[in-house]
């Protein structure tokens, strides 16, 4: 909980990126759950409103996640398209963001695995295995190649481990929050992000050819 | 006061340790996101003398740096809009299957009381017509159909000691009697829907199959007509496939065994010929089968109050003109749908008696 200089609270909600005053999240908590009642009556229109207020949190996520962009708007249009068939099965007693979170994660996983099979049938023919030194370890790379690195980094972890360092360290979301979206404990959360960042830490060394 | 740091979190294994210090990595990489607040200053004072250790939180500081990187990077607005066009035309246009639409309609439902009591009404409902009708499949199942094979071979009936039970074997009441004056002893079984279609209109159906089982073996033991002692006698009725519509069957092996199928008896056996001649109803000893007579809803005694001479070896006899009318005053009602069934025994035993219309009594 924060104070602002106005004399207003800001308090974390169920996902830490969302910061609003109580007012805010209350009239916010209520025009969502009023859109979902009328998607859920049949008003389509309603549920672009409902897009329209997650989509580029959803897709960001989706494209850090996998990686990709192209990948990442077929991975919002999924998550979307899953919302809507299955906005009945959602609590109207619980926000929206924590479950559309949900969704994107597993429709990553799908998504992933479908590269994972394309890539066993046809050769990778991405860009070089390894990067030119700089003079400095990390902050003379160009940013392209800092985007690659980081890039083939994350991809060499397994996919828990990716995932819980992508919500925890990139997302910035909270050990509990992580957890929550990925229906595991806070333990195993916090283990995998260690473990994760260890990997993280010596696959981009490797890459860059570099040792601690 | 932070507490001190479990135990656990100070031991490294030999595959996370790097260089000489035995300090975890793991505790360490959680450390430089500020995930272990409770072993921030431990942490801190370790780090403070270890130089080893400080060389490899500048590395991770420095990895994680990059990954916070990922943080700066968005998506546009523009991709946002072709996604959300594509998914809402979709959504235009996609018709979910029932099977979605009825979970749709139950999970929404539920959240109102009264269509979560509705439901499960309905539920209940559904659930006792659904298991009626199962109870009266199951009892359907069971019903006896003589099952023949290569023409006029009978298959033995299974479970047919489950079926109705026509006449009860009374061995007990045998002991220490002559073999003169012994009660049978045997059962006789008929199939449950050849039974049902007797009482209903008092003739055998077709398919009506009975079994003679022999509760007592041997041959010093004769039993009425079937002097040979046998086990297992079967009789079907199949007007396409026998003469006289009954056929006859003994499934009667060696040495007092029963066999698993058996042809037809032939007429020189006598089974038809006595079975023409003495048996009360088409071929069946109704009139020894106290279960069949008061099924048929032909009470003999209610025939004996109206005026009939009746007596199983002689047949039923027509009462005399007037007597079948005669009312009594502690005369009890003859039920309604006793009625068809006196016309019909009377008229198969060529009485010609006019009943007397209205409220019979007996």
């Amino acid at each position: 909980m924060e104070f602002r200089p106005d004399g207003s609270v800001l308090v974390q909600t169920p996902l830490s990126m969302s910061r609003l005053s109580h007012e805010e999240l209350s009239r916010e908590a209520d025009e969502v759950a009023r859109l979902v009642r009328l998607t859920l009556g049949g008003d389509s229109a309603a549920f672009e409103q409902i897009i329209l207020r997650y989509e580029t949190r959803v897709m960001t996520m989706a494209a850090r996640i996998m990686g990709a962009r192209d990948e990442a708007r077929d991975v919002a249009q999924e998550v979307f398209l899953r919302a809507f068939k299955y906005l009945h099965r959602l609590d109207p007693q619980k926000p929206v963001e924590p479950w559309l979170m949900r969704i994107t994660v597993n429709v990553c996983r799908d998504a992933a695995r479908r590269r994972q099979r394309r890539r066993n049938t046809f050769v990778d023919i991405d860009g070089p295995e390894t990067i030119d030194r700089s003079a400095d370890q990390y902050a003379g790379l160009a940013r392209k190649q800092e985007r690659l690195i980081l890039q083939r980094a994350l991809d060499s972890l397994p996919e828990k481990e990716r995932l819980a360092i992508v919500l925890r360290d990139v997302e910035g979301l909270s050990t509990a929050e992580v957890a929550s979206i990925l229906q595991s404990s806070e333990t195993t959360v916090r283990s995998q992000v260690s473990r994760g960042r260890l990997r993280l830490k010596a696959a981009i060394e490797r890459l860059i050819g570099g040792e601690s | 006061v932070n507490p001190p740091p479990r135990p656990a979190l100070r031991r490294a294994s030999p595959k996370r340790r790097e260089g000489s210090c035995r300090f975890s990595k793991d505790v360490l990489a959680l450390h430089v996101e500020g995930d272990l607040p409770d072993a921030s200053a431990f942490v801190s004072s370790h780090l403070a003398a270890c130089e080893e250790c400080r060389r490899f939180v500048d590395g991770l500081h420095a990895s994680q740096a990059l990954v916070r990187s990922l943080r700066r990077e968005t998506v546009s607005r523009a991709e946002c809009a072709g996604m959300r066009r594509e998914v809402m035309s979709i959504v235009t246009d996609r018709h979910e299957g029932w099977a979605l639409g009825v979970e749709r309609a139950i999970v929404l439902g539920f959240r109102r009381r009264s269509y979560a009591l509705a439901a499960f009404a309905v539920l209940a409902i559904a659930s006792v017509s659904v298991l009626a009708q199962m109870r009266h499949a199951v009892s359907g199942t069971t019903r006896a159909v003589a099952v023949f094979e290569a023409g006029d071979v009978l298959l033995r009936p299974e479970n047919y000691r489950d079926w109705i039970v026509a006449s009860a074997a009374a061995t007990s009441a045998n002991a220490g009697r002559s073999t003169a004056s012994r009660a049978p002893s045997h059962t006789v079984y008929i199939n449950p829907s050849a039974y049902r279609e007797y009482v209903d209109t008092g003739k055998f159906p077709d398919g009506t199959l009975m079994v003679w089982e022999s509760t007592s073996h041997g041959p010093e033991i004769p039993d009425g007509p079937h002097s040979r002692s046998p086990v297992l006698l079967a009789s079907v009725k199949d007007s396409t496939r026998f003469d006289g519509g009954w056929g006859f069957f003994d499934f009667t092996g060696p040495g007092g065994t029963v066999v698993s199928r058996t042809q037809q008896l032939p007429d020189s056996s006598g089974c038809r010929a006595c079975h023409l001649r003495d048996a009360e109803t088409d071929h069946v000893f109704t009139q020894f089968y106290p279960v069949l007579r008061s099924a048929s809803r032909l009470d003999g005694q209610a025939l004996l109050r109206m005026g009939h001479v009746f007596d199983p070896s002689s047949r039923l006899a027509p009462p005399d003109a007037g007597q079948a009318s005669a009312v009594t005053s502690d005369a009890q009602p003859l039920p309604p749908y006793m009625l068809g069934g006196l016309r019909r025994s009377l008229a198969s035993h060529g009485a010609q008696v006019a009943l007397p219309r209205g409220r019979l009594r007996a």
